[in-house]
């Protein structure tokens, strides 16, 4: 019998690995050798990444009646998108951009509101204010869906914003990769041809064949695997994957442990890889190896990057105590009610 | 109430550390620049829209990474990984509250720089008026005034200075705080105000005692550094004119200064020349003649260490007695002491030069003389047994105690205690602090053995002491006194420490104001120190800084005395709660030889021709 340890905390869901198989189909779109890749320098054009990453928080679920007496279900809610800047080659600070809140009222279709405004006794802390937001269906998991929806979309928008754009077909090559988006988990929605590449931390799904994943195994840190043009059956999902290895794992976790999946957007057809996509791929491992997380101060390390981590906490910071914005809104639709309480 | 708008605010009240009425942090806006010392003002408001104004001391400053967890983390940070902010925050401790309501100021609340009318709010300068006289200069410049009230004995009195000898500069500050009594007008306006009850900087006079070197003989000449050094200190500290100017005072030496020196040993009858080594005039000597000595019952300072032995103190108390009948006795106005009872040996007569006058009295012109005189009432008259009434009982071994003591001052005293002086020599030596022009009397005691020293501390003080109870507080006298722990130590008594005692305790209301100064406060009788309204310390050593007497002084200035350089003090007044730090210029007097400018500002030809005319 052989035991080995999943590295990451038991009490973080799903674990790092769950390796659960793929259905779809895989094409070697860079090389048709498979072997690992040693990491190529980090080129001097590129002079900045931007870790982006989003976040988002239920605050209360409610029942709404508008003034024309509809009624329906409905939730306040704050999501937060941001980004770290930070160059590549450490010739400055990384800092945080736009971390900002917004928060929102997500509610069940057909009601007319108004947008909220919940002020605080104390003046110095701020109002908050609640833009209304139309949910698609009037499920009672409509109103997370939404909130969901628009953090999403916000982070895409934010990531693409940033990076240079990937040329579409084999003669562009007009775009030099100076800017890259590092975003945080899957890539969500449709390709908006940015330089934008998803990090996935844990390999739930293994995309790989057996005869196949033993390469991840032996994978040195910084090595990669070569690039694949990956799709779902339903062909609902295409992209671009490899795996880097970020650390050594120790002997007594699974071999995978410090391996992490990389993807980026892909066309349907697997009949053209980007230039970019290869850069991408061939300084993945050199960033990753700088940016990837201790084991002693994070416990998803190292695939939680060390900007991810910062860029979280900033992000949850800035949505404010959770305790306090509920008994602001608390307080806030008591004073509808009763306009003597105070909070 | 006035309105204070903050000028350019320098940060904002933290969220994250207990604000209260009394302490609290405030984070410093990006670009600004926060040291420890600075003053700054906080406006709040209460519910109902009044405005309370908080002023305070910044005593403690400090930058950290925020929002990161490890200490390593820094070199993420400067690698360019990790997003990590500065905060930079600084804790005030509060020196005011106006109004008085005591609430807490509000985090996010706007701090500001004080400056002119508020800095005179955070200072209380604004309750001292006319009283306000400048102390030295803040870290930003601004000057730092002192209440004179809490000096001259009107609200309290007397100044006490603690610091390592050398470094804390404690008599130079002493002598600047006196040039800023006396040349700041304060005096002046004190007394103006107080309608003739009391004289302005005319009455005022100082004595100081120069216990170390021959650092003080020079006060009436001018420093022939200090131009340059208070050129440095402008262009070092950026400040547009010199320190003198800034605080409103003339950058000259002092005015009506004596200097008295003991005099040098010599034969009997001889010279009486001070025994000073670097300066060759404008030194008196002084002397205290034989009969003064027991008529003025001086006998009890000569046993300033003897404390304790009531034997002791009871035959003392007796001779002193004895003496002082004598003395009275005597109807004409020598300075010697005439005895008729004493039929001194031959060989002893030859021995001490003793010479008798046409009634055959025995003359006492020494202080030996004396000594042996009184050996022969105690030990050797009726053959051994002493005079009944001058030994009153007491035993041998006590009454031996006595001269062995005698003896052993013997040497240091004959030169100061002498009976062979005219009358106007005695007069022309008399010490005379108070009553002439002078307005600033140093008393050389440095050549002097301790206790010599101590003998004429105890005798002068408790002179002025009698003088200013006679004739009451009009007047102020300054008396500068280093090494208090000598004259007045916690451990033990003794006729000083009894006189040093009364003028902390009630030559406040006779204006007797005893600037102190002492390296260790913990070593000086506590009622001494504990009378003092103005308590100054410089360079600390730090394991006595620990001690309850700086209990004054916050944590962090506790620690901050151990750094502090020359030039430099901390100021504890009643007015404000917290201490603050001040600089000082450089003397404006010379305090050694070479630093006396011959020239005062003239060319060297010039001088030169001068000379040779």
């Amino acid at each position: 019998m052989r035991i080995r340890l999943d590295p990451w905390p038991v009490d973080i869901e799903g674990g790092q690995l769950a390796l659960t198989p793929f259905e779809g189909a895989l094409i070697d779109i860079e090389t048709p050798r498979w072997a690992a890749v040693a990491a190529r320098p980090i080129p001097e054009r590129l002079e900045r990444v931007y870790v982006v990453d989003g976040k988002r928080r239920m605050e209360s679920r409610v029942f709404i009646e508008d003034d024309d007496g509809a009624a329906g279900m409905g939730g306040f809610g704050a999501y937060v998108v941001g980004a770290v800047s930070l160059c590549p080659h450490g010739t400055r600070p990384a800092e945080l951009t736009d971390v900002k809140a917004m928060r929102m009222l997500a509610h069940a279709p057909g009601l007319r509101l108004d947008p909220c405004t919940l002020s605080p006794r104390d003046p110095h802390t701020g109002t908050l204010l609640y833009q209304p937001v139309e949910n698609t269906t009037s499920d009672p998991l409509a109103a997370l869906h939404t909130l969901q929806q628009t953090m999403l979309a916000a982070e895409q928008q934010l990531s693409h914003g940033y990076a240079s754009a990937v040329p579409i077909d084999e003669q562009d090559d007009r775009e030099w990769l100076t800017t890259l988006s590092v975003q945080d988990g899957t890539l969500r929605g449709k390709n908006l041809y940015g330089a934008v590449v998803g990090c996935v931390k844990t390999i739930q799904t293994m995309y790989l064949p057996p005869d196949r994943a033993s390469l991840l195994a032996e994978l040195k840190p910084g090595e990669r695997t070569p690039i694949l043009h990956m799709q779902y059956n339903n062909k609902t999902v295409t992209r671009f994957i490899w795996y880097v290895r970020l650390s050594e794992a120790a002997f007594y976790q699974h071999p995978m442990s410090g391996v992490m999946r990389l993807e980026m957007y892909a066309p349907d057809e697997p009949d053209f890889l980007p230039p970019i996509v290869r850069q991408v791929a061939n300084l993945s491992g050199n960033l990753l190896l700088r940016l990837g997380s201790h084991a002693h101060k994070d416990p998803r390390a190292p695939q939680n990057l060390i900007p991810t981590a910062a860029l979280e906490q900033a992000m949850a910071r800035s949505m404010g105590s959770a305790d306090l914005v509920t008994r602001r809104i608390r307080a806030h639709i008591a004073r509808t009610f009763d306009p003597a309480v105070l909070a | 109430m006035k309105l204070i708008t903050p000028p350019r605010p320098i940060g904002m009240v933290l969220g994250t550390e207990d604000a209260t009425p009394t302490i609290f942090w405030f984070a410093v806006t990006p670009g600004s620049s926060v040291q420890l010392d600075d003053l700054v003002v906080v406006q709040t408001h209460k519910p109902d829209g009044q405005p309370v104004n908080f002023y305070g001391l910044v005593d403690s400053v400090r930058k950290r990474h925020e929002g990161i967890a490890f200490e390593s983390d820094v070199a993420d940070v400067v690698a360019g990984v990790l997003p990590a902010a500065v905060s930079y925050a600084a804790r005030v401790l509060v020196t005011r509250v106006s109004p008085e309501d005591f609430i807490p100021p509000q985090p996010g609340d706007l701090v500001a720089h004080a400056r002119n009318e508020a800095l005179h709010m955070a200072l209380s300068a604004d309750k001292m008026e006319e009283a306000a006289f400048p102390a030295g200069l803040l870290a930003d410049g601004q000057t730092l005034p002192l209440n004179f009230r809490f000096i001259n004995g009107e609200s309290g009195g007397h100044i006490n200075i603690s610091g390592i000898s050398g470094v804390a500069t404690k008599t130079s500050y002493a002598l600047f705080l006196l040039h800023s009594i006396f040349r700041s007008g304060v005096m002046d306006r004190v007394a103006a105000k107080s309608g003739g009850q009391m004289a302005g900087t005319a009455g005022g006079r100082a004595i100081i005692f120069n216990v170390k070197g021959e650092d003080l003989l020079f006060l009436d000449k001018p420093n022939a550094k200090v131009v340059d050094r208070e050129e440095k200190a402008r262009l070092g500290k950026g400040f547009d004119t010199d320190r003198y100017s800034m605080l409103g005072l003339p950058m000259t030496p002092f005015r009506d200064v004596q200097f008295l020196a003991p005099p040098r040993e010599s034969a009997v009858g001889g010279v009486i020349v001070p025994h000073v080594d670097q300066r060759s005039e404008g030194v008196t000597p002084f002397v205290f003649t034989l009969r003064e000595f027991c008529l003025g019952r001086m006998l009890p300072y000569v046993f300033s260490d003897a404390g304790g032995s009531l034997n002791l103190g009871f035959v003392i108390g007796n001779i002193e007695e004895k003496l002082f009948k004598l003395a009275q006795a005597q109807k004409d106005n020598s300075a010697a002491l005439h005895v008729e009872d004493w039929q001194a040996e031959p060989d002893q007569i030859i021995d001490e030069g003793l010479s008798f006058d046409e009634l055959g009295k025995t003359r006492i012109q020494t202080f030996s003389q004396l000594i042996s005189y009184l050996e022969y009432k105690l030990l050797e008259e009726n053959d051994g047994l002493g005079d009944k009434r001058w030994v009153l009982n007491q035993n041998q071994g006590t009454l031996r105690a006595f001269t062995r003591r005698l003896r052993g001052v013997q040497k240091t005293l004959t030169p100061l205690v002498r009976g062979d002086l005219t009358p106007l020599q005695a007069e022309q030596f008399r010490p005379n602090l108070i009553r002439g022009p002078h307005q600033l009397s140093v008393v050389d005691i440095h050549n002097l053995s301790g206790p010599a020293q101590m003998f004429v501390v105890g005798v002068l003080l408790r002179d002025l002491f009698e003088h200013k109870e006679k004739n009451g507080r009009q007047d102020t006298v300054f008396v500068v006194l280093d090494e208090l722990n000598k004259y007045a130590p916690r451990e033990g008594g003794g006729p000083i420490k009894d006189i040093l005692l009364d003028i902390a305790e009630r030559g406040r209301s006779l204006g007797i104001i005893l600037i102190g100064a002492q390296q260790t406060a913990s070593e000086v009788e506590r009622r001494i120190v504990s009378n003092a309204a103005i308590r100054v310390v410089g360079r600390l050593d730090l394991a006595e800084a620990e001690r309850p007497e700086y209990r004054f002084l916050p944590q962090s200035f506790r620690a901050r005395a151990g750094i502090l350089q020359p030039g430099t003090m901390l100021i504890s007044q009643p007015d404000v709660p917290t201490p603050l730090l001040v600089n000082y210029p450089f003397p404006a007097w010379a305090t050694r030889k070479d630093e006396v400018d011959d020239l005062a500002g003239r060319p060297v030809e010039e001088v030169g021709e001068d000379w040779l005319r």
